[in-house]
């Protein structure tokens, strides 16, 4: 009676006569091209997370500096002609 | 009354964001199409041109909030302020970058995202140091105690940036040394004109925005310092809302 071969086939033609477990505990597998691609994902989303940040931050100063001007300019309508021309 | 709303168009700005821009898109075709792929990692080695220009750029962070801090202590300013402000966000933007960026390369080479060598857990101590910092002005008001306070802690934070930097050489570890160290560093040119876009564009993205995030910081104090003025003089600018 033959053994049964342990080896991993060398080639397509090369047919696997068996299947193994593994013996401990199993290695962790990565695949380098899934972890690039995160990587590089994660550098833009933070960096565009970023600039959203900075771009809310100024659209919240315009929309305070929007009603200081407002204020400012019904202020000046209240007032008699030549006391607030800030011009 | 007319008033002008429009600010006149800032050309330093835009050459300096197209400059990056036009940078950026250079190193990513160069890394992907050029740099050749490393013997025994692989293709995922080329998240070194990334990782370690974001760790160099939160240094340019910590170094920007160091000396507004500092300058903020010696003569405290709306401008120092803001620069040790916005230093901090860099630091902590890029930090997250390094931080994430260098266990995914890690469970490659390494075959463990994270481990508690000296040059990683330093660096985690160091963008932790900023998180506090962001923290503290946030929460914590923005009166001058508050902002000098920060600044104290900005000044402290720095201390941390020479221990990252020597760790690997002080306690070993597994970190690599390509770079800083004395052996063969990257043997291919290619690599190495890589890794030097890499950092010319990260420099030049951490020193825009942090320009840009500080310019923010004035503009919003200054708001601040008008919209008390306008309540001193009668016009309560909550109010008429």
């Amino acid at each position: 009676m033959t053994e049964p071969s342990t080896a991993l086939p060398q080639g397509p033609d090369d047919r696997a006569t068996s299947f193994q477990a593994v013996q401990g505990p199993a290695e962790p597998h990565y695949s380098g091209q899934v972890l690039l691609v995160t990587a590089y994902a994660i550098v833009w989303a933070v960096v565009i997370l970023w600039v959203a940040l900075i771009w809310r931050k100024q659209s919240g100063l315009n929309t305070r500096l929007d009603e200081l001007e407002r204020v400012i300019d019904k202020a000046a309508s209240r007032a008699p002609a030549g006391v607030h021309d800030v011009e | 009354m007319t008033r002008q709303r429009s600010r006149p168009v800032d050309v330093v700005a835009l050459t300096l964001v197209a400059a990056t821009a036009i940078l950026f898109v250079c190193e990513i075709l160069f890394i992907f199409l050029v740099a050749p792929i490393e013997a025994r990692m692989g293709i995922v080695q080329k998240i070194f041109y990334f990782h370690v220009p974001s760790a160099y750029a939160v240094y340019i962070g910590a170094a920007a909030c160091f000396g507004g801090s500092v300058a903020y202590l010696v003569r405290p300013s709306d401008v120092a302020d803001a620069i040790a402000r916005a230093g901090a966000e860099a630091a902590v933007a890029f930090g997250a970058i390094v931080l994430t960026t260098g266990p995914l390369w890690g469970a490659k080479a390494w075959g463990a995202f994270w481990t508690w060598d000296p040059r990683l857990t330093t660096e985690l101590l160091s963008v932790l140091i900023y998180v506090a910092y962001l923290v503290l002005r946030t929460f914590a008001g923005d009166g001058p105690g508050e902002r000098r306070f920060a600044a104290a802690l900005g000044v402290l934070g720095a201390a941390n940036l020479p221990i990252i930097h020597y760790s690997v050489q002080k306690w070993g570890g597994q970190h690599p040394m390509v770079i800083t160290g004395r052996g063969g560093g990257l043997q291919h040119p290619d690599m190495k004109i890589a890794i030097a876009l890499g950092f010319l564009a990260f420099t030049l993205l951490a020193v825009l925005i942090i320009w840009m995030r500080a310019r923010v910081e004035i503009a919003s104090s200054r708001l601040r310092q008008a919209e008390e003025d306008a309540v001193d003089l009668g016009l309560d600018t909550r109010t008429e809302a």
